[in-house]
């Protein structure tokens, strides 16, 4: 960490848990069943096993995230599977009450 | 994209149960059968071998949730058109002909019961591969050959392709493992044909019409206990359900449905109980004489409940309460079918009278004696026995909260995904040598409170939601909060129960991710 510098809670966090050996723990920290947990933060939980790393709000940089397939067990792809998921949304921030789930149809 | 009701989308592994809801006409009178459609519908892309085996189709085993969600796939990213009969009947027979043995699904139930748990995979690198982004459950619940194993990573990274920069992706030489090595491990760990699959092949499946003793218990609510009667449904392994259920606060609810029954065990319903809609997800023993597992609300399945339904003679299926405190006296009832002759609940513990006596119930008021040894024990009607169903306590030694790590979902809030609420329950357990015996689940009093410093701080226990008085937690609303700086409601939380066993008070806790809603979900998380 000598030629990086944190500037925020979750690069303070990373770089404390780097010093005391603890950053292996914190990648492959376990969460329930069908949450995703991967690092970049996860969906549900962050790489602490907690939430105050999480991109918060969801809706702000929604398709940021989401476009590219970020969490596609939650969020609907939509490079490949739901293309127009989002096309009566086109502010996530403002919009997000009209995104519909598109679990499958019964 | 048209609109479905909020209802069916929920309920998709409902869907399964689904055909033996529907009349005769509609499910099956005019429709193709399983082969057929294969032909019609499938081949036409999946080309058969020389052996006739349809390419990827025959490579691979699963539950009839996995089929459902392969179907499914077949549907969005191929444009196969299915009627839901066709649909219907392409998954019973995908299920039936290329399922897995009960033995092989048995470490993987929780999947399809939709309990939520930590998972433990027993291989790290899978785990690391797999389970990030869903459960080991969803791999572990499929057998493949090792060229399917390895066309699945080859449509994960097609469909999904920004996976190679995920953590733990990027950071390793992720596509040679993923394409190379692991497919291999793969087949080996969970492989296509197995000896368990051939034998479950020849089972001969039972008939399961007729009356059945039902019994079980609803977090939240209590035990219950009660008759399903399973009529002959329209088609081969369907049926209907008649449930008549007797609360332990003495009330009664009638309940039907529908069920198939898929691979010869694997039993989906789907029930309308009260208000309620439910599915049924369980498990038939080889022997066709008893159906245990889960169910739940659809579009809220932490809310549900175990189920043991049972049949034919001297079997038991649940005893009621099924503690007792040294020197307590309290009314037990024992629910079973074929009961009659002596009752005994062990060691210790005196019949001071029989109430009722059938076939059915056995309902007694029971004493431990005041020095009665702690400890499970072996209950018999007769020459029907249930081993350790009775546990006689000394104290409380410890609680624990179930589900010890938790999640519940925002929701709401003028749009259309609803909350997902979490359900807790208190569970006593006692001090024994041994180490700890769980005595039962026992009315607590419930409270939340913030995880950690982080969520003290940022009032997670304010804005996530709220616990009832019978541990149901109910989320806040989905969506930016102003009055939280804009950030959703999520939350980081110590939920905590307290048990009073005499005059003291003995706590335990859970932890609980309020997460935000989920716009996709799947059959198998």
């Amino acid at each position: 960490m000598k030629h990086l510098k944190p500037i925020n809670k979750k690069a303070r966090q990373m770089e404390r848990l780097a010093e005391e050996g603890k950053l292996d723990e914190a990648r492959v920290m376990q969460v329930v069943n069908g949450c995703t947990s991967t690092f970049d933060p996860g969906w549900e939980v962050d790489p602490f096993g907690g939430i105050a790393a999480l991109c918060q709000p969801v809706e702000a940089d929604l398709y940021g995230c989401a476009d590219p397939c970020w969490w596609p067990a939650q969020v609907p792809d939509t490079i490949n599977t739901h293309p127009n998921w989002s096309a009566e949304a086109p502010s996530g921030h403002r919009d997000w009450r009209n995104l519909q789930p598109v679990f499958r149809k019964k | 994209m048209k609109r479905m009701s909020l209802g069916l989308r929920f309920a998709a592994w409902a869907s399964l149960a689904l055909a033996a809801l529907m009349p005769a006409h509609e499910a099956h009178a005019a429709e193709p059968s399983g082969p057929a459609l294969l032909n019609a519908k499938c081949s036409t892309c999946h080309a058969r071998s020389e052996t006739g085996a349809l390419f990827r189709i025959d490579a691979q085993r699963k539950t009839p949730e996995g089929w459902m969600m392969t179907i499914d796939r077949m549907q969005k990213w191929h444009g196969v058109i299915l009627t839901e009969a066709e649909e219907a009947t392409l998954i019973k027979h995908l299920a039936d002909t290329r399922g897995l043995a009960p033995e092989e699904a048995a470490p993987f139930r929780y999947a399809v019961e939709r309990r939520t748990l930590v998972e433990t995979p027993d291989d790290s690198d899978l785990a690391a591969m797999c389970a990030r982004c869903h459960s080991y459950a969803r791999v572990g619940l499929q057998r493949r050959a090792e060229g399917e194993w390895r066309r699945l990573a080859h449509m994960h990274l097609g469909q999904w392709p920004t996976l190679e920069y995920q953590s733990l992706s990027r950071d390793r030489k992720w596509w040679e493992l993923a394409s190379g090595e692991l497919p291999g491990k793969l087949a080996a760990k969970w492989p296509l044909v197995s000896e368990a699959w051939t034998a479950w092949q020849r089972h001969p499946t039972a008939s399961l019409a007729g009356r059945w003793r039902v019994a079980g218990h609803r977090p939240g609510k209590g035990d219950y206990q009660g008759v399903l009667t399973i009529g002959r449904g329209n088609g081969e392994d369907r049926y209907s359900l008649d449930y008549q259920l007797t609360w332990a606060d003495g009330t009664v609810e009638r309940a039907s449905g529908g069920a198939v029954l898929y691979t010869g065990y694997e039993w989906r319903g789907a029930v309308t109980l009260g208000n309620e809609r439910v599915s049924e997800v369980l498990r038939l023993s080889p022997d066709g004489t008893r159906l245990h597992g889960r169910w739940f609300v659809d579009g809220q399945d932490a809310i549900g409940a175990d189920m043991v339904a049972v049949r034919g003679k001297a079997v038991i299926a649940a005893l009621s309460p099924a503690y007792l405190k040294a020197g307590e006296t309290r009314r037990i009832t024992i629910a079973g079918s074929g009961l009659g002759g002596t009752v005994s609940l062990g060691a210790d513990v005196r019949i001071d009278k029989i109430e009722t006596a059938t076939a059915e119930t056995v309902t007694v008021i029971a004493s431990a004696q005041a020095k009665a040894k702690p400890g499970l024990r072996d209950v018999a009607v007769g020459t029907a026995k249930a081993s350790g169903a009775l546990a006689v306590y000394d104290a409380v030694s410890s609680v624990r909260v179930e589900p010890e790590t938790m999640l519940a979902r925002l929701g709401g809030g003028g749009a259309p995904v609803p909350v997902a609420p979490a359900q807790f329950e208190a569970v006593a357990y006692m001090a024994a040598p041994e180490g700890e015996i769980r005595i039962g689940p026992m009315p607590a009093k419930w409270s939340a409170a913030g995880f950690d410093e982080t969520a003290i701080h940022d009032e997670d226990a304010r804005f996530g939601g709220v616990v009832s008085a019978s541990g149901l937690f109910t989320p806040a609303e989905a969506g930016p909060n102003s009055k939280r700086n804009g950030n959703n409601n999520v939350a980081n939380l110590l939920i905590k129960a307290e048990i009073g066993d005499g005059a003291r008070v003995v706590e335990g806790k859970a932890h609980l991710i309020v997460a935000p809603q989920r716009w996709n979900d799947a059959a198998i998380r």
